[in-house]
């Protein structure tokens, strides 16, 4: 098997295991709807703050949530004892990021989709097709917290206080994708901020780009056992 | 032999840093006397960035080669980071209270040097709730401190694109002559106290582990004895 089938052998395992089971989909939007709850009730939302602090809300959800998600990447695979068996077969294990981190990157984007519905719903956000970009930003934002995600994912499993340990070294390392995910959304929200939106979205191209290639390079310094 | 030298050098530099900046140097028109703040603020802050690159070389090297020094030298200068970053935080906040009329803005330099600290300390929890003598432990701290430097530039980047509030900071240079000669003593005075203390916590560092190393083989050896 080349690069390119044990990447895609991990990810289709991956996407069939969640098929059947949803243990991280059903949760994930959920817990997404919780947050929007919370934040409803702290800060009274509205119509008019749909443009403030809509798009703050939005990813502060999406971004708690993925923790919750990112904290499952590996932790099915020691409970089941397969983790050994993936990193017992041949080849580079870089190919086990690349499968575990689209993963991710379809389950994010996944979640990002079917709580939009909600998110709308509250914020009486109009549908429409000026709504379109957003595709653009749930990708690039996923990608990024995916690409980061996923290393140190697979760190924190190895650790005592896992679920403690992941937020702590994540969140510093997000936080300039998650700025520019906020204002990548924002200008979506407010039309007519294309370069805005542009500058962004190149923002978060590169930090997907600096993070994916220097995960690909130190997972294998990660997973070693 | 060499801490000796870096020692006498900070105990002579840090009394003339001092005098020049209360004594020497004349106090500036607009700020007034907390402007003096800024002989220490400044160097602290290119001394914690420094600590944060030697992290990730010296991380870099650690995986490379697997040497233990290299180890030693990323957690003292990673702990040497989050202490300067805490100085430039605390004067940060003094300087701007009477210059900006508040403790804090969200100003885009403040900023990434706060975002900068929280990514070390997160380095140090990794290293405090990890057993600190495994190899695994040293693994994962050396993969977060190269991360954390890449992440520099990003933050720099981003929170410029993002700042409500334009860069505070003075572009240009407006200094005196006695005012630069004062800086520059400063950031000598500073520097040498950073490699003073970078030399003697990795000195520590190499202690502690020898010790542990010591007290292992011993422990191994009673329990040999005893079966």
């Amino acid at each position: 098997m080349n690069f390119y089938q044990r990447t895609v052998a991990i990810l289709h395992k991956d996407l069939r295991a969640e098929w059947r089971t949803k243990e991280r989909l059903s949760p994930m939007v959920f817990f997404v709807l919780l947050v929007l709850l919370v934040f409803n009730f702290s800060f009274e939302l509205g119509g008019a703050a749909l443009h403030e602090i809509g798009p703050g809300v939005l990813w502060s959800s999406y971004v708690f949530a993925s923790l919750l998600s990112l904290n499952r990447t590996f932790a099915a695979e020691s409970e089941n004892g397969s983790l050994d068996g993936l990193l017992l077969a041949p080849g580079d294990r870089s190919a086990l990021y690349l499968g575990k981190m689209l993963g991710n990157l379809i389950f994010l984007l996944a979640v990002q989709l079917l709580s939009l519905p909600f998110f709308a719903l509250f914020f009486n956000l109009s549908i429409g097709f000026y709504l379109w970009p957003l595709l653009l930003v749930f990708l690039f934002g996923s990608s990024s917290l995916a690409a980061v995600g996923t290393l140190f994912a697979a760190m924190s499993n190895n650790m005592r206080l896992r679920e403690l340990l992941l937020p702590l070294l994540l969140l510093p390392l997000i936080l300039p994708a998650v700025l520019s995910c906020v204002a990548s959304t924002a200008a979506v929200l407010a039309q007519n901020q294309g370069e805005k939106l542009y500058i962004h979205l190149q923002m978060l191209g590169v930090y997907t780009l600096v993070f994916a290639v220097l995960s690909f390079l130190l997972f294998e310094y990660v997973i070693e056992e | 032999m060499f801490s000796r030298i870096l020692s006498i050098l900070v105990f002579l530099l840090m009394p003339l840093a001092l005098y020049a900046v209360f004594m020497y140097v004349p106090t500036e028109k607009q700020m007034g006397i907390v402007q003096r703040i800024f002989y220490f603020h400044v160097p602290s802050a290119i001394s914690a960035y420094l600590a944060f690159f030697i992290v990730c070389l010296s991380s870099i090297q650690y995986l490379r080669t697997r040497a233990v020094k290299w180890d030693h030298i990323a957690v003292s200068a990673a702990e040497l980071g989050v202490t300067f970053s805490i100085i430039v935080l605390i004067t940060g906040p003094l300087w701007a209270k009477p210059t900006w009329g508040v403790y804090w803005r969200w100003e885009p330099r403040l900023t990434s040097m706060l975002i900068m600290f929280t990514a070390y300390v997160a380095y140090l929890m990794v290293r405090t709730y990890g057993n600190p003598f495994s190899e695994q432990t040293r693994r994962f701290a050396a993969v977060l401190g190269i991360c954390g430097f890449a992440n520099v530039p990003l933050v720099h980047y981003s929170v410029r694109l993002w700042s409500p509030e334009h860069q505070l900071h003075p572009t240009e240079n407006t200094l005196i002559p006695a005012m630069e000669q004062t800086l520059y003593l400063c950031f000598a005075t500073v520097f040498m106290l950073f490699a003073y203390l970078l030399h003697r916590r990795v000195e520590l560092e190499r202690i502690a582990h020898a010790i542990a190393d010591l007290e292992q083989s011993t422990s191994a050896k009673t329990f040999t004895e005893g079966t």
